[in-house]
């Protein structure tokens, strides 16, 4: 499902060298992957490139079996929003929206009509149990309520990859777990593919297969039995 | 349109900057469009006073009449003005045609003489149509004005109507007796005695100070005019219409010249250039002020949203979609601006003509006028029009800034 070959990216981060080199792995469709490593690691980096927000220096990624690194600017945006979804670690609601709009608005982006989208979002909501607090703006949820709110919002559009960076790091462990739990049923039940970055032990105990990471570098692959 | 919505959404977000910004659009259009008001009032009242004042809406004169001076009177002339207009008048588009006789002279009391330019008119219809009763009145309230009137219809009748600084000049009164003097078409020195009927004031110091009216039967005794006529003032049934009709009745009389109204009134034409002068650079000054405010706002506005844009961007938004989400926010804070500078032009335009301002005497002119804003629908829809688009420019910076923005940074910026 996702590929990275020889991925490498680098930069200059307080005079000294940083990023990912030469990084192959692969997330077959279904699972849920976790990126992890300690701060530095490049787990971000990573996702970020692996989330077409970025460009490698070199090597490639590859979704569904196609070659999407080398794109254009244009057809990544597209690419983003139709086929990935996106879970930051400060949830990163649009503020001026509700838990709702916020959900519709990738479904309208992508041209889907206001009936539709507002169907489509509410069953998303109602998925990860905030169905009864769909008008209420992200200043008015909790933290956990504004995360799932994110994860309905990158599931709505049915897309094929949800990358997720440090879903768990704003949470207390009694929201993190259940978040984790909600990830892991999706991945059984829709075949949705997810790949987080996270050093949080209650993200990596429950996932299906963990790449470990240091100084950009990957050090080993672990498959859940 | 869940570009315009989150648009509304953001500048509703920041109700207390938003306002301020709204203020600066409201106040630009309040100040573009009440001087807008002004002006028209201005332009039509010059316009008036022009077409009133003797020009009607056409003038029919001879061809050699724009080139130097008379060195006597009715040396340029219609030869028979009188046959002119009555062909004219009987035209569907004409209403009537005021022939008219412009000379020079001296103008004694036998114990002053002063050098005059006169304006022979048909006594009864040039009340109709003209504004000269009206000039009249003002020169009531000069001294020696009391018991002004126009001139008799009577031909026999020997009036002269002066300008209050030219009665002023000779100590002339009502009803004094005064004598014209001036030369005949043949060149021979003729002196006619006349009775001041009235004085008039013009409204212009210059003019006040020369100028006198006389009935044209007046004139033909002084003049040996006959049929000749200076100039032929023409009003039109349907003043609108004035250049076409310029047009064509300039085909029908090659012989002559035809002008409109507005080729003659050189004072309209200069003071129109003043205005556009003064009020274009206000203009110029205001719209730079809604761009730099705006500009600030939407840029604010985006330094404070980069993450939010990153995620946008992440989702999938498009650069361009960021720059137009950006002019949707400047397209709705100009509508709202609009709105807003028109309610409170159309209420401070009603306060102001309520008031009944009296303004001060516009420079060489000799008194004041109410202050009467007009409603010009064309000026507030092209104010909004130029506010719009420069709030549109105003936010294409902040638009290709938060377009520019590279999303993994946008994502790290706190």
């Amino acid at each position: 499902m996702l590929e990275l070959r020889q991925i490498t990216r680098a930069y200059e981060l307080g005079g000294e060298r940083a990023g990912v080199f030469a990084v192959s792995l692969e997330v077959p469709k279904g699972c849920l992957a976790v990126l992890a490593g300690p701060s530095g690691s490049g787990k971000t980096t990573l996702l970020q490139l692996a989330g077409l927000l970025d460009v490698p220096d070199e090597g490639e990624v590859r979704l569904d079996g196609e070659a999407v690194s080398a794109l254009s600017e244009k057809a990544r945006c597209d690419l983003r929003l139709r086929k990935l979804g996106f879970v930051f670690q400060a949830f990163n609601l649009v503020p001026v929206l509700s838990a709702l709009e916020n959900v519709m608005l990738p479904l309208q982006l992508q041209g889907v009509t206001d009936e539709e989208a507002r169907r489509r979002a509410g069953s998303a909501l109602e998925r990860v149990g905030l169905a009864d607090r769909r008008h209420h703006r992200p200043d008015q949820l909790s933290g956990g309520q504004q995360q799932r709110a994110a994860i309905a919002r990158a599931l709505a559009p049915d897309p094929l990859l949800v990358l997720a960076d440090e879903p768990t790091a704003s949470l207390d462990h009694a929201h993190g777990g259940p978040l984790m739990d909600l990830m892991a049923e999706l991945a059984q039940e829709r075949g949705v593919t997810f790949l987080v970055a996270s050093h949080d032990p209650s993200v990596i105990s429950r996932a299906h297969r963990v790449f470990r990471l240091r100084d950009g570098k990957l050090i080993g692959e672990e498959v859940a039995r | 349109m869940i570009l315009a919505r989150l648009a509304l959404r953001n500048l509703m977000r920041q109700r207390r900057r938003t306002a301020l910004t709204l203020m600066v659009v409201v106040a630009g259009f309040l100040a573009l469009s009440l001087a807008g008001g002004f002006m028209a009032q201005t332009f039509q009242g010059l316009a008036d006073a022009a077409i009133r004042g003797g020009l009607g809406h056409l003038q029919v004169m001879p061809k050699d009449s724009m080139e130097g001076d008379e060195a006597q009177s009715l040396e340029k002339a219609l030869p028979d003005g009188e046959a002119l207009a009555a062909r004219l008048r009987e035209d569907p588009a004409v209403m009537e045609v005021l022939p008219r006789i412009q000379f020079m002279g001296l103008l004694s009391s036998g114990a002053k003489s002063v050098a005059f330019l006169g304006t022979a008119v048909n006594p009864v219809l040039e009340p109709r149509f003209m504004a000269c009763t009206e000039a009249l009145k003002g020169g009531i309230q000069a001294s020696g004005g009391t018991g002004s009137q126009w001139l008799s219809a009577d031909s026999a009748a020997r009036e002269v109507i002066l300008g209050v600084g030219l009665a002023r000049a000779l100590g002339a009164t009502v009803g004094s007796s005064l004598t014209l003097m001036s030369t005949t078409r043949d060149g021979a020195l003729n002196a006619v005695d006349v009775e001041v009927a009235g004085l008039q004031d013009l409204g212009l110091r210059e003019l006040n100070d020369r100028f006198l009216t006389v009935s044209l039967a007046t004139a033909d005794q002084l003049l040996d005019a006959g049929a000749a006529r200076s100039r032929l003032s023409v009003v039109l049934r349907r003043p609108e219409h004035t250049a076409a009709e310029q047009a064509r009745l300039q085909v029908l009389l090659p012989e002559t010249f035809v002008k409109p109204w507005f080729e003659l009134a050189s004072f309209y034409r200069q003071v129109k250039l003043l205005y556009f002068a003064i009020f274009g650079f206000m203009g110029l000054v205001l719209f730079l002020v809604v761009l730099l405010a705006t500009a600030n706002t939407l840029l604010m506005s985006v330094m404070e949203r980069v993450r939010e844009f990153g995620i946008l961007r992440a989702m999938g938004l498009q650069p361009g979609q960021l720059l137009f989400l950006l002019q949707w926010e400047g397209a709705l804070l100009g509508l709202m601006g609009s709105v807003l500078g028109l309610a409170a032009t159309l209420l401070l335009r009603t306060g102001l003509n309520v008031l009944h301002l009296q303004m001060p005497a516009p420079p060489g002119t000799s008194h004041g006028y109410e202050l009467n804003i007009h409603f010009v629908p064309g000026v507030y829809a092209l104010v909004a029009v130029g506010l719009q688009m420069t709030i549109q420019v105003s936010a294409l910076f902040p638009g290709l800034k938060a377009a520019r923005l590279r999303i993994v940074e946008a994502l790290r910026h706190v």
